[in-house]
């Protein structure tokens, strides 16, 4: 026991002399709290419209979905989400087709958006059934990074072979005949691909595994491949920024990343023989031309093409791009979601397929032709909860 | 020799130099009080004619406030909870094993953090997978061993002498603990706790596949959330102009941060050697 | 006097009649203190948990396959952890000479005024955050690989093989240089802690022998400090065997086992990030969670290691000094 008596030996407690630094490091955390609480009610960070955009659609409010997937719709998403009115928060993030498949399939979100159609293995590995539903389509295009030369055309097997690695040099042959008088640097080719699971991936190889027995045999098509030559980006935005910023690069994107980012892209012939440069207009054509038949919303899609449509002045990479959601919504993800939620969702369904379409063009999406519209609508119609189909305020036509 | 050695102090300051520099020179022309409070826009590069929306970072800026807050006060209790134990009860076998653990889980990947949490929670409740509640514990996980650690020494730093004196003035050991043993050490314990904070500022591994990201701010708990160092990886690697400077703006928002961070606690540690070699 | 004595065990509180307030206390602070253990174990148990299909598939086989391959759903871990051991080596070989130079110079070299802030600036190299490193590597130092360094590089060691194919600025080389610029500080200041540490009398012997400045440092602080400033080594290389942003962003993410610097690669930290939410069915996503397992496996390990090695050193040099 200490022999100081009642004293506190004052060597060895001193209280701190000056408490400045700790009393400005708490001040500075209370201003900032503050701060934060006032921007909340001052509705700073609200971004939520409060306009109805919409004419007929008046969605629950309160409500809040989450949907993840394609990044090649993601401009679109967000448009989508910014216009959407009635109080409802809609979170879509662009992590790229197989994570929006992986999310829907483990059901952390409520609609899994995606390019590549549902293989047998994922509709089997879902716990429950899934509609498909297409809510827009774009072209794919291959950008590059070569300065000075103008528009390239490429063709499948020529584009095959560069991301064979077969082509490897900006002036090889195989890209020269294509593109007489261009003077082509003596580069090799850096090629870029996706690095995380896309659907564009799936567009892009689908569309070379159609054009080149050797791609098809070597590489496949897939959300994601084994990819013999190159280096990976993740996201549309990935691939996209890192060509704009590098060389003697060649990728593919979205047409609309391409266009936003004022990446320079390429012709691409089409079946018709034509050198074709993609725009939302002979994307569209492409749709219409190639008019594929549409399975029921619960049935297999993944043969479901809109590539090397047969017109003469069509794109011959285009793609529709989907939607998945449950078809059951309670029986799917249990007591935990509430009908709100559900009428939340359907109407954000129906408005995508249908006011939604109207900003497409704009953004260089294919608005989706009423054939499409109509068979989307009976699918969502087909959505229930609680054993009962959910109502929309949309007041569909079905 | 001397120009060898020094040379090298100075080929390590120069990449700290140029990412200040960068971050400064391309962020600061975008700092505003709308880039503050804004939220992000359409993405998009200016075209003749067509100016693009600017935005802020406005959302990732509260969701990392609302992050780190919730974080911190998961973190602080259990941190200091902890290192109370580990010095306190130090001879029993527990409070060894606390101090060897928390030491452990500082090497712990960042990745893994997130990893954790989202593979937990998908299988216990998918519904909340990507929400803010998520995003915190994430970060609490690399939170907690900082605080322990810091804490931890800082406590040992008091002299027994305070203690048993207390005690025999019959003063209760938790008394003694929380008002008279902590209170010696609390320049010390913020510190660590400030570093904590800093560290978990700037995280974007954990919150990757658990906060998720939104354009819009504070949703809810159970929603997904924004955060700075979120944004910042998911606008620098996009081709749009105006989504990379907003990333640059932000950079040097957490760079500034950080900064003031490490000088307060820098300040704080001063006083508190200056305190015990004088005393 | 009393002064703080960290190895020095605190003397066993003298015990009251058991009181409500101490009690609840001791379960609260208890709570805590248990809770730091769970974690550790829940962190595992989890990552066990979810690769038990990918090691039921693959078994030992994982660690030696070098073969990614997502369409035939069979996965190696081999191309991640080499791309990790090299990115790790030449942030270490690069990141080794410059911390330690650094180190000896603020403790041995520098004016007294200039230790200080030199000091603390180096250790503001360690906060910066790991997403805005990969930024800058991704816009500023990149490009100066590319168009600079890299062609140096390949013009006068291009002889060796080791920097074969197009120098593109994003490969295992610039995720190793940025790895490098996140280690120096770490084994920078821990290293000038070591040496700080080292007792005086060592100087002051080598020095009434004679030795200069230089020598005094070289023969009698540095080799006295070896053991912590290994220790620190290996703590920095801890640190970047788990950077996951700044490597994601600069290394290409190429799924295979890298044949030169010039290679794209894929750390196992950047393949989680990359792939976890994006795979193509749960096999993978159990493969993901293996490689994960064997990451945390290795970091803590080396973490373990170091600390052992400081904490005999750093300890030991603190008792000495008083």
């Amino acid at each position: 026991m200490s022999a100081q008596g009642t004293d506190k030996p004052p060597e060895t407690i001193k209280r701190q002399t000056s408490k400045t630094p700790l009393y400005a490091a708490v001040a500075i955390v209370v201003v900032v709290i503050i701060v934060v609480a006032a921007g909340f009610y001052a509705g700073w960070f609200n971004s939520k419209s409060t306009t109805s955009g919409t004419t007929g659609c008046a969605p629950p409010s309160g409500g809040s979905i989450k949907g993840a997937g394609s990044t090649l719709v993601y401009p679109l998403m967000y448009q989508w989400e910014t216009v959407y009115g009635g109080g409802t928060a809609v979170n879509y993030e662009s992590v790229g087709s197989s994570a929006g498949i992986t999310d829907i399939t483990q059901k952390t979100v409520d609609f899994g958006a995606s390019d590549a159609p549902l293989n047998s293995a994922q509709r089997t590995a879902l716990p429950a059934t899934a509609v498909t539903i297409p809510e827009s389509a774009g072209g794919v295009v291959p950008i590059y990074n070569v300065p000075g030369v103008p528009t390239l055309n490429f063709n499948g097997t020529v584009l095959a072979e560069i991301y064979l690695g077969t082509v490897s040099n900006w002036n090889s042959t195989a890209i020269q005949t294509l593109n007489p008088g261009v003077t082509l640097p003596n580069a090799a080719i850096s090629v870029v691909y996706r690095s995380d699971g896309s659907g564009t991936t799936f567009i892009w190889t689908s569309y070379l595994s159609l054009e080149s027995a050797s791609w098809e045999s070597k590489v496949g098509k897939g959300t994601a491949v084994v990819w013999p030559v190159g280096s990976g980006q993740p996201k549309n935005a990935g691939v996209a920024g890192y060509v704009q910023k590098t060389p003697d690069t060649i990728g593919y994107v979205d047409l609309n990343y391409a266009l936003n980012g004022g990446i320079q892209f390429g012709k691409v012939l089409n079946p018709a023989g034509h050198y074709i440069l993609a725009s939302v207009n002979n994307t569209a054509s492409a749709l219409k031309d190639a008019n594929p038949t549409l399975p029921s919303g619960t049935g297999d899609w993944y043969n479901v093409s809109v590539l090397n449509a047969p017109g003469v002045g069509d794109y011959p990479i285009t793609s529709l791009t989907y939607v998945f959601v449950y078809q059951d919504l309670s029986g799917a993800y249990g007591s935990s979601y509430t009908k709100t939620q559900a009428e939340t969702l359907v109407d954000y369904l129906y408005w995508m397929v249908t006011t939604g379409q109207s900003y497409s063009a704009q953004l260089y999406y294919v608005p989706l032709p009423a054939s499409i519209v109509a068979a989307d609508e009976t699918t969502i119609g087909s959505i229930t909860f609680g054993g009962s189909a959910v109502p929309n305020s949309c007041g569909s036509s079905v | 020799m001397t120009v060898l050695a020094g040379l090298c102090a100075l080929v390590a300051l120069i990449p700290l130099a140029s990412v200040v520099f960068q971050a400064a020179t391309l962020g600061g022309p975008v700092l505003s009080i709308s880039f503050l409070t804004q939220n992000p826009p359409l993405p998009c590069t200016p075209q003749p004619g067509i100016p693009c929306a600017t935005g802020g970072v406005g959302s990732a800026i509260q969701g990392t406030l609302i992050l780190v807050g919730l974080a911190t006060a998961i973190s602080v209790p259990v941190g200091l909870g902890a290192a109370i134990y580990a010095v306190e009860f130090r001879s029993r076998f527990l409070g060894l094993a606390i101090s060897f653990t928390a030491d452990v889980l500082t090497g712990v990947p960042s990745i893994i953090a997130g990893v954790f949490i989202y593979a937990y929670f998908v299988i216990y409740d998918p519904s909340i997978v990507f929400s803010t509640i998520t995003g915190a514990l994430a970060l609490s996980v690399i939170m907690i061993p900082i605080v322990t650690r810091t804490c931890e020494e800082a406590l040992r730093t008091v002299p027994h002498a305070v203690r048993e004196a207390a005690l025999a003035l019959g003063i209760s050991r938790w008394r003694t603990t929380l008002q008279i043993v902590v209170t010696t050490a609390l320049p010390a314990i913020v510190t660590g706790i400030l570093l904590s904070v800093m560290r978990a500022s700037g995280e974007a591994a954990p919150l990757l596949f658990t906060a998720f990201g939104s354009r819009l701010g504070f949703q809810g708990f159970n929603n997904p959330i924004n955060a700075l160092p979120l944004l910042i990886y998911n606008f620098a690697e996009s081709p749009y102009h105006n989504w990379i400077d907003l990333a640059w703006g932000a950079a040097l928002i957490l760079i500034i941060l950080i900064l003031i961070t490490s000088v307060i606690s820098r300040l704080v540690v001063q006083r508190m050697v200056h305190r015990m070699q004088g005393g | 006097m009393d002064g703080p004595t960290p190895s020095a065990p605190i003397s066993p509180m003298p015990r009251h009649s058991p009181q409500w307030g101490d009690r609840i206390f001791a379960v609260l602070v208890g709570l805590g203190g248990v809770a730091v253990l769970v974690i550790v174990f829940a962190v595992m148990g989890v990552l066990f948990y979810q690769s038990a299909d990918s090691f039921h598939a693959f078994g030992w086989q994982f660690l030696v396959n070098t073969r990614w391959d997502v369409r035939h759903n069979v996965y190696g871990v081999v191309p991640f952890v080499s791309s990790t051991l090299l990115t790790s080596a030449i942030a270490l070989l690069i990141g080794f000479p410059i911390a330690i130079g650094s180190a000896i110079f603020l403790t041995t070299q520098a004016p007294r005024w200039m230790r200080g802030p030199i000091g603390s600036v180096i250790e503001l190299l360690a906060a910066i955050p790991s997403v805005v490193y990969g930024f800058w590597g991704l816009y500023v130092l990149g490009p100066y690989m590319r168009t600079t360094v890299e062609p140096a590089l390949y013009r006068y060691l291009g002889w060796t093989g080791a920097f074969s194919g197009t120098p593109t600025g994003t490969d295992v080389l610039t995720a190793g240089v940025i790895l490098a610029i996140m280690v120096i500080p770490t084994i920078a200041a821990i290293s000038r802690e070591t040496l700080i540490a080292v007792p005086i009398s060592q100087k002051e012997a080598a020095l009434s022998l004679g030795a200069t400045n230089w020598e005094t440092t070289r023969v009698a602080i540095v080799p006295y400090a070896r053991s912590g400033i290994f220790g620190a080594t290996i703590l920095g290389l801890g640190r970047a065997l788990g950077e996951t942003m700044a490597v994601t962003m600069t290394i290409g993410n190429h799924d295979a086992v890298p044949t030169s610097f010039f290679s794209q690669g894929q750390t196992i930290a950047s393949l989680i990030a990359n792939e976890l939410t994006n795979s193509n069915g749960p096999l993978q996503y159990s493969a993901i969670i293996e490689a994960g397992l064997i990451l945390l496996f290795i970091s803590l390990g080396v973490n373990i290691a170091a600390r052992l090695m400081l904490w005999k050193v750093l300890r030991v040099e603190r008792g000495s000094t008083e």
